[in-house]
């Protein structure tokens, strides 16, 4: 019955006065949003971008499939990507909760050095200083690393918080269960960290998906490249691009919906770190 | 002090729906000056949203509402200067969590009553005295114990020296040991001649403190009575089925 | 190229590039704040249309990719006649992609008050703006210090996207780019400018730390 949060709370039940306000200035609002929409529709029909050249092959499956081809290699490098994040994470967190002060340091500076640098400047060692050293990458990995050792830091502080949310009386109900330190990490702790830190991870799956998009620098043909495919063949720069971005906004919005279900229902929120 | 004719507050036929749900039906009731009157029944009775009608924290769907012979306004300034003169004191306590003690007291008297700030501080200190929380003056709420910041609240509320109190399950939150404290202070009160509605559970402290026992169920007024009367001759069945359940504690 | 050559020959440029990226956060940031102030406002007006409209930017600008948000801006936009200098260009994304975070952080900021509050700011007679003034904005803002905190390095790190279109002076990424463009500058090249980075986000959240554990509410 009572309303639950804050932005429902702040107006309490209007008046008549109120109630005609509101009502005037819903009408306007919707108005001006109608008449904005109106004019950028407008916009795109003066400079002929409305023609049907820009648009028509878009309902050709063979657009689609090459499209979907990139949209794969991009979900490919995420996911990969992600997949190695968590790998390094898991082990900085481990190292940052060891008792070994100087393990301990290293892995605070290296969490701390990955949150600090852009992904872009990962990117462009792997780009440009990796191959100075010899070292023989395909495109695929010169985009999919740097975007992994950025998160990694992230995923790091991530689980160690999730890993310290777990009640301390699981830890002492497994010791004097007798499960060992070790063990007691793994069958009792980290799963439990696990279930609360979901929707963090799922939101730096977001984030490192965001970072594959400057797999072009790479030259890895993913969602982005293919785009510009498609762009040099149809000559048409502003239609593409906007689908894609629409295409990458929905993805990201139902992975970060994703996040949000599965954290009302573990009881945490899903603030993962607010990075673009 | 003689008493007016007319009540500090009055309903009239109040009636409110939530969705489906009949909350209140068709009360009327009215408490007049240095009255205390105390509202008790079964969860779900309704007897906290009709006393967060009174202050419009609630809407109604028909009837009136009368603050001291003036028909509550709906909204605007004109209900903001009605709330200022009826005090409310909440079951979640509700202190300003960013503020000290003394800030809590002094913001309202300021801000809406246009006190000069040295005055409202000085009369908050002799309230919090009054109350018992003066040494916490500086410290926040959530430095506080559930006991210390509910007392804290009734002085808040008695530093807009309002008409008249009204009391939604003050200690229904609080630890068992604490209730006392505050029982006790609203008990001083309402010797002191503040005009007061009270919903509560506590039973003793509602036939110890009131002129008058209102005995709501499923939205509707049962039973209305003077305490001795309500608690050993209990006219309804409702009401000996509610006291004999209550009592068993 | 070693530390110290490369210090010699390009120092300069990166102390601009420094003080370039530290101007394009300082900047983009302010932006993103007032942006994300009047995003949120719109989002809790009782007038649903632009509460629909609020969420809906929030939507657009935290999922969409930085990379894609800036071609937009600088390549596809021309093509609607509208054309923004590629410095205008950076700044818009830099400062849209952080506004929606921003509002999101306010609103979380929001949500730490507890709603009887705001009844009993209403019961002791304050009018609404009495109460969003006294009450709200100061715990929204009190309770969004760290998340304001990281959002600013976010923003710091955003700016790297500069790097991705002719924008002189640089800022630290481009300058890497431009370096190992012309010399192989190797490992030390990108050493500075991430040694730069960091400094600077460490000393964001040291000072975010300090203002949060000053103004923290207690609960």
């Amino acid at each position: 019955m009572k309303p639950t949060s804050i932005r429902e709370m702040l107006y309490e039940p209007p008046g008549p006065a109120a109630r005609k306000r509101i009502s005037i200035l819903t009408w306007l609002a919707m108005a001006a949003l109608v008449v904005l929409t109106a004019l950028v529709i407008r916009q795109f029909a003066v400079t002929g971008q409305l023609d049907a050249r820009y648009w028509s092959f878009f309902a050709r499956a063979t657009t689609w499939r090459f499209l979907g081809e990139g949209l794969l290699t991009t979900l490919e490098a995420a996911v990969t990507g992600a997949g190695i994040a968590f790998a390094l994470g898991f082990l900085m967190m481990r190292g940052k909760l060891r008792k070994n002060r100087p393990l301990r340091f290293i892995s605070a500076a290296l969490i701390e050095f990955t949150r600090g640098v852009p992904t872009l400047l990962f990117i462009y060692f792997f780009f440009l200083v990796v191959p100075q050293t010899g070292w023989k990458l395909s495109a695929f990995w010169k985009i999919t690393l740097p975007c992994a050792i950025s998160a990694c830091g992230v995923v790091a502080e991530a689980l160690r918080s999730g890993v310290n949310a777990v009640p301390r009386g699981q830890t002492e109900a497994a010791l004097s269960l007798g499960l060992t330190d070790t063990r007691l990490f793994y069958k009792v702790v980290f799963p439990q960290a696990i279930r609360f830190v979901i929707p963090s991870l799922i939101a730096e799956l977001v984030i490192v998906l965001k970072d594959t998009t400057f797999a072009y620098i790479v030259t890895c043909a993913d969602l982005m490249q293919n785009a510009k495919v498609l762009i040099s063949n149809y000559d048409a720069m502003l239609s593409v691009y906007l689908v894609v971005a629409v295409l990458y906004i929905l993805i990201n919005y139902l992975l970060n919906r994703l996040s949000d279900r599965l954290a009302a229902g573990s009881g945490r929120t899903g603030a993962g770190r607010s990075a673009v | 002090m003689t008493q007016t004719d007319s009540p500090i507050i009055e309903l009239r036929h109040v009636d409110k729906h939530y969705g489906p749900l009949h909350v209140l039906r068709d009360i009327s009731l009215r408490v007049h000056q240095g009255e205390v009157v105390v509202i008790v029944g079964p969860s779900g009775s309704g007897k906290s949203t009709l006393c967060r009608t009174i202050n419009r924290l609630e809407t109604i769907d028909s009837g009136e509402i009368l603050i001291d012979g003036v028909a509550l306004p709906e909204e605007g300034k004109k209900l903001a200067a009605v709330r200022s003169q009826v005090g409310m004191v909440f079951q979640s306590f509700n202190l300003f969590a960013h503020m000290s003690i003394l800030d809590n007291m002094t913001l309202a008297p300021v801000d809406v009553l246009k006190r000069d700030k040295k005055e409202a501080r000085a009369e908050a200190m002799r309230l919090l005295e009054r109350v018992g929380v003066a040494d916490q003056a500086h410290k926040v709420p959530a430095q506080l114990s559930g006991g210390q910041q509910q007392r804290a609240a009734i002085a808040r509320a008695l530093a807009m020296r309002p008409k008249a109190m009204l009391f939604d399950e003050p200690t229904s939150a609080l630890d068992p040991e604490m209730i006392e404290e505050v029982l006790q202070v609203i008990s001083e009160l309402a010797t002191d001649g503040m005009t007061m509605l009270i919903v509560t559970h506590e039973m003793g402290f509602a036939r110890n403190v009131a002129d008058r026992i209102i005995f709501m169920d499923e939205g509707r007024i049962v039973e209305e009575s003077d305490p001795e009367a309500f608690f050993l001759h209990p006219q309804s069945e409702r009401a000996r089925s509610f006291l004999s359940a209550v009592q068993r504690h | 190229m070693s530390i110290s050559n490369l210090l010699s020959q390009y120092g300069d440029r990166y102390v601009q590039a420094l003080l370039t990226t530290w101007k394009l956060t300082a900047f983009s940031f302010t932006a993103a704040f007032a942006l994300g102030v009047f995003i949120t406002v719109l989002r809790v007006c009782p007038i649903r249309p632009l509460r629909s409209a609020g969420d809906f930017y929030v939507q657009i600008f935290r999922n969409i990719p930085g990379a894609a948000l800036l071609i937009l801006l600088v390549y596809a936009l021309p093509y609607l006649k509208i054309l923004f200098s590629y410095g205008a260009c950076v700044l818009i994304a830099t400062s849209l992609i952080p506004s929606a975070f921003c509002s999101e952080h306010l609103m979380s900021g929001m949500n730490t008050i507890a709603p009887g509050q705001i009844e009993a700011a209403r019961a002791l007679g304050l009018t609404f703006f009495q109460m969003i003034r006294r009450i709200v904005i100061p715990q929204a803002l009190r309770s969004t210090v760290l998340p304001m905190t990281n959002l600013l390095v976010a923003t710091m790190l955003t700016t790297s996207l500069a790097s991705q279109v002719p924008l002189r002076p640089m800022e630290l990424t481009g300058l890497v780019s431009y370096i190992n463009t012309r010399a192989a500058g190797g490992v030390a090249a990108f050493a500075i400018s991430a040694a730069l980075y960091c400094a600077t986000a460490l000393l964001i959240g040291l000072a975010g730390s300090l203002i949060d554990k000053k103004v923290r509410i207690l609960r």
